[in-house]
């Protein structure tokens, strides 16, 4: 009888997952991110397949423009633009993907925390979150980078460490609202510990908003790597699209492409998430997607 | 149409339109109401019959359809009206009054400067003045205090709340009101008390009245006649101590046996296993048939006849008529 | 008898801010009770009048302000969460909204097992699976890992509060807090709702606090009945004595005021006026003092105390000698 049941509650798994995609797929917005995403997550895995030159190498001529060897022209130090955004790719997927994750994972503890225990922990918590929001994150990620060096690894930290705040303040307005609901009472009456609840109940129901936000934020993450790395503080031994424009800034007036292609590649990685953001609206908030509920007559 | 009770409705049938599917919430519903009559209407949830209320109104939602052999009230057509004359028709002849009186009021508005836009929406030329004697008098005769007039929504209690919609509805003399639910919401004493003033009202007004309802005790309280929906069906219509006190119908039966009351001895009340039936797709035969305890062989595919025993009329094969 | 559980004079007061100063919500006023193995208690009032509070202070999901609390002879006013898990096992509670009582995420096996997981009861997981099978094959949910397998939002309101029920009683509880438990069930569910909690409590011989606004649905289930009124208690009773020779007047007007299906003649009305108050610092004397028809000076300015009129019958009203 158990195994009859494992088996079953895994094939209802499955079936979130398919309602799960039915409801995402009703953005077109969400869909087309989705897509994006997955070329993106193919070109960093497979970079070295993909990409036909080494991105250091410095063997073409300089400033060459775009032709069939060089798809998207070589730089003033002769390395090929297009094997440097494949490489670009790595590092700006991980810094968005770690950065945000970071970000989420912060969030979502502090948010479910405050929000679930209340008193003043909350009000502290709701007072550092203002003030986090009121600073502009930009030049405190800045003023941090400077400091503290420009390793990759820092720049991501520092910009999960600076973007937790909206997370928190989504996940606590989630956590103060299921904690009134009935079946927290339950658990509680039935003497499951706080943070079990928090666990099992708050932070499972909860999640969705920022989640949803967190896909925003990876495309925030990347566009501020960029622009770190565009004023010079990237890591200075990685390829990355910021980097390269930074780099090509002397040459742009008469080689467009050593700054072109790379931007369209950001603007297109920040635009797959926002859009996806929107895809994962639709999937968490079924109010929006096609309305089939029961008519209660 | 000579001879036509106050308000006939025949073979009324409202669907809802859904993505892939319409469910089918009142299906040949027919009945007479004469003048007069305190009518109850009563089902539980998923019977139909707010959709019905609604129905009458024409205020179903753009995805309802409804249908009918006839619809008349008052010696009129009602069935096939333009918005224009449906306009005249309703507040003037035919008003509502919903269960959620805290949506239909404006949080921001005066209480008096909403039911003078009701005034107005209907007979332009009446100054402020004059509105509001008429008003206070109104009031006066449905137990509010005048000062209310001058409150917002928000200062009023539940049972205020309901009685300022019950004036709303009363303004422009109308024929019949439809109480969808109005007491569902309020606590005991509250609703006995707006349940005495309602059955005043109707005397004193010279009013026809449907009352909307799951409870079958406030049935009793009220009406004269009650007609029993279940999914979308009417299933036994008749006076109130006909259908409640010796019910034919054996949902009827069910239901009165489900009620725990006060004045009966402790008997063991009784629910109805099983689930209302999908109304996508009715089944054919008697829509009572998977929760029936005393059903044929021949309830499952043929629906059973109405059967009218004088003023008594129900739906089972059991009954002959 | 053995006492299950003794309230003494209970107090819970919500703080509001006003302006200038601090008022409070007395929701829960002195309140006094105790309850005897496998007896249902009825805590019977309107909206407000801190019956649901009473409650929540009763099972520790709210902190009283004052009065102790013994539960199995232990004294659990004031003692920590922690402390309060030893009793979570003996003292349980079944909430008013069904659809919500259950994790929306999880399915029904994994809302019914955890509970019994973290209170050691069955040995395994899969002899905890059969005991919730068992069970549900008794409370006639069948088949049982139809329902088992599903998420809430899949199955109906009756059926959601039956297994709520379910989860609470397979933790084999000596007390049970039910709050409003099928207020919002129809007709035909609820009655097997009812049921199936008196057919535990003749099992298990659990006593329970049966909270509603129902006085029918009261008269049904309990064997004694508490009234409160804006926090206070206003008369205890035997069931039956309570409903056939009511004393106090608020517990007159509510037993005339609630709907019935009984074939009555036009019984007189025992009317009063206005509606619920809310005890925000309320004034000296009877909370009820100002709905009450037959009020005299002392009843502005003194409270009255409980008086025993006969054997087990007490009222809290300076009219009675």
């Amino acid at each position: 009888m158990e195994v009859q049941t494992e088996v079953i509650v895994t094939r209802r798994k499955g079936k979130n997952i398919i309602k799960f995609w039915h409801n995402y797929r009703q953005s077109l917005y969400g869909l087309i991110g989705f897509v994006i995403l997955l070329l993106f997550i193919v070109v960093a895995v497979f970079a070295p397949i993909i990409s036909p030159y080494d991105p250091h190498a410095m063997k073409g001529e300089v400033l060459l423009s775009p032709s069939i060897s060089h798809p998207m022209g070589t730089d003033h130090l002769g390395r090929d633009v297009f094997s440097r955004i494949v490489y670009g790719t790595r590092v700006s997927l991980s810094v968005g993907f770690i950065a945000a994750g970071l970000s989420a994972i912060i969030g979502i503890f502090i948010g479910s925390f405050s929000g679930y225990y209340g008193g003043i922990v909350d009000e502290i918590v709701d007072k550092i979150v203002d003030t986090f929001l009121m600073i502009p994150a930009f030049f405190l990620i800045l003023i941090i980078v400077a400091i503290f060096g420009n390793s990759i690894f820092y720049i991501m930290l520092v910009i999960g460490l600076t973007t937790w705040p909206q997370n928190a303040r989504l996940m606590r307005a989630q956590a103060l609202s299921l904690r009134e609901r009935t079946f927290i009472m339950v658990a509680r009456a039935t003497g499951e510990s706080s943070i079990r609840i928090l666990f099992t109940h708050i932070i499972p129901n909860g999640v969705y908003p920022v989640l949803a936000n967190t896909a925003l934020q990876m495309g925030g993450a990347i566009l501020t790597e960029a622009a770190l790395s565009f004023l010079g503080l990237g890591d200075p031994n990685l390829v990355s699209w910021g980097k390269m424009i930074y780099q090509a800034r002397p040459y742009m007036t008469f080689a467009w492409w050593t700054v072109v292609f790379p931007g369209i590649f950001i603007v297109l990685a920040v635009v797959s998430f926002s859009f996806i953001g929107d895809g994962l609206q639709y999937a968490f908030n079924p109010k929006l997607s096609v309305k089939q509920k029961e008519v209660s007559a | 149409m000579l001879n036509m009770p106050f308000m006939r409705l025949k073979k009324v049938d409202i669907s809802y339109k859904l993505e892939n599917a319409s469910v089918k919430a009142v299906r040949s519903f027919s009945c007479d109401i004469e003048k007069g009559d305190i009518v109850g209407i009563v089902g539980e949830s998923g019977s139909g019959k707010s959709t019905l209320a609604l129905g009458i109104m024409r205020l179903l939602p753009p995805n309802a359809l409804l249908s009918a052999e006839i619809m008349s009230f008052d010696g009129k057509n009602i069935l096939n009206l333009n918005q224009d004359e449906l306009r005249r028709i309703r507040w003037k002849e035919i008003s509502i009054v919903f269960q959620k009186a805290m949506n239909a009021l404006s949080p921001v508005h005066k209480i008096f400067t909403q039911m003078y836009d009701v005034i107005t929406a209907h007979s332009s030329d009446i100054p402020k003045g004059r509105a509001y004697k008429m008003l206070t008098e109104l009031f006066g005769k449905i137990n509010l205090p005048s000062k209310v007039l001058n409150m917002y929504p928000h200062e009023l209690s539940g049972g205020m709340m309901q009685r300022v919609m019950i004036a709303m509805s009363l303004i422009h003399n109308p024929k019949m009101i439809i109480f969808d639910e109005v007491t569902t919401a309020l606590d005991v004493i509250t609703q006995g008390q707006l349940l005495d003033e309602i059955k005043r009202l109707v005397k004193e007004f010279g009013l026809t009245a449907i009352i909307i309802t799951h409870d079958i005790g406030v049935v009793n309280e009220v009406c004269n006649k009650v007609a029993v929906m279940y999914a979308g069906e009417l299933l036994e219509y008749g006076r109130v101590k006909d259908v409640i006190f010796s019910p034919l119908h054996p949902y009827t039966k069910a239901l009165v046996k489900s009620h725990p009351d006060l004045r009966i001895g402790n008997e063991l009340i009784k629910g109805i296993p099983g689930s209302l039936p999908d109304l996508t797709y009715p089944s054919k035969g008697c829509i009572f048939y998977p929760r029936c305890d005393v059903r044929l062989d021949l309830c499952k595919d043929v629906k059973p006849k109405i059967s009218v025993l004088g003023d008594h009329i129900v739906k089972c094969h059991r009954i002959q008529g | 008898m053995e006492r299950i559980l003794e309230a003494k004079r209970l107090k819970k007061y919500y703080p509001i801010r006003k302006i200038g100063r601090r008022s409070y919500v007395k929701a829960v006023d002195n309140i006094s009770f105790s309850v005897e193995k496998g007896e249902i208690l009825g805590i019977l009032g309107e909206s407000g009048c801190g019956k649901t509070t009473l409650g929540r202070v009763i099972t520790r999901l709210e902190t009283e302000n004052g009065g102790d609390i013994f539960f199995l002879g232990n004294n659990i006013s004031g003692i920590n969460y922690r402390k309060m898990k030893n009793f979570r096992q003996k003292m349980q509670v079944i909430f008013q909204n069904p659809y919500d009582s259950f994790d929306p995420r999880m399915t029904i096996i994994k809302s019914l097992e955890t509970p019994m997981k973290l209170l050691n009861i069955g040995q395994s997981k899969k002899n905890r699976i059969e005991i919730i099978r068992d069970a549900m094959e008794k409370a006639k949910l069948t088949p049982a890992y139809d329902y088992l397998e599903r998420y809430p939002h899949e199955l109906s309101g009756g059926q959601l509060q039956r297994i709520s029920m379910l989860r609470s009683m397979l933790l084999k509880p000596s007390f049970l807090v039910a709050d409003e438990c099928v207020s919002m069930l129809d007709a035909s569910v609820r009655a097997e709702v009812l049921n199936m909690l008196l057919q535990f409590r003749s099992e298990l011989e659990t006593s329970i606090l049966f909270i509603t606004h129902d006085i029918s649905v009261a008269k049904y289930m309990c064997d004694r009945i508490m009234v409160i009124y804006a926090g206070k208690v206003m008369e205890i009773a035997d069931a039956k004595e309570l409903i056939s020779n009511p004393m106090h007047p608020y517990t007159k007007a509510l037993i005339s005021y609630s709907p019935t299906i009984s074939p009555q003649k036009e019984r007189e009305r025992f009317t009063i006026a206005g509606e619920v108050v809310t005890p925000i610092d309320p004034p000296p004397g009877c909370r009820f003092a100002s709905r009450c028809p037959f009020a005299k000076g002392i009843c502005r300015t003194e409270e009255p105390e409980m008086k025993e009129i006969s054997p087990g019958h007490f009222v809290a009203c300076h009219l009675i000698d």
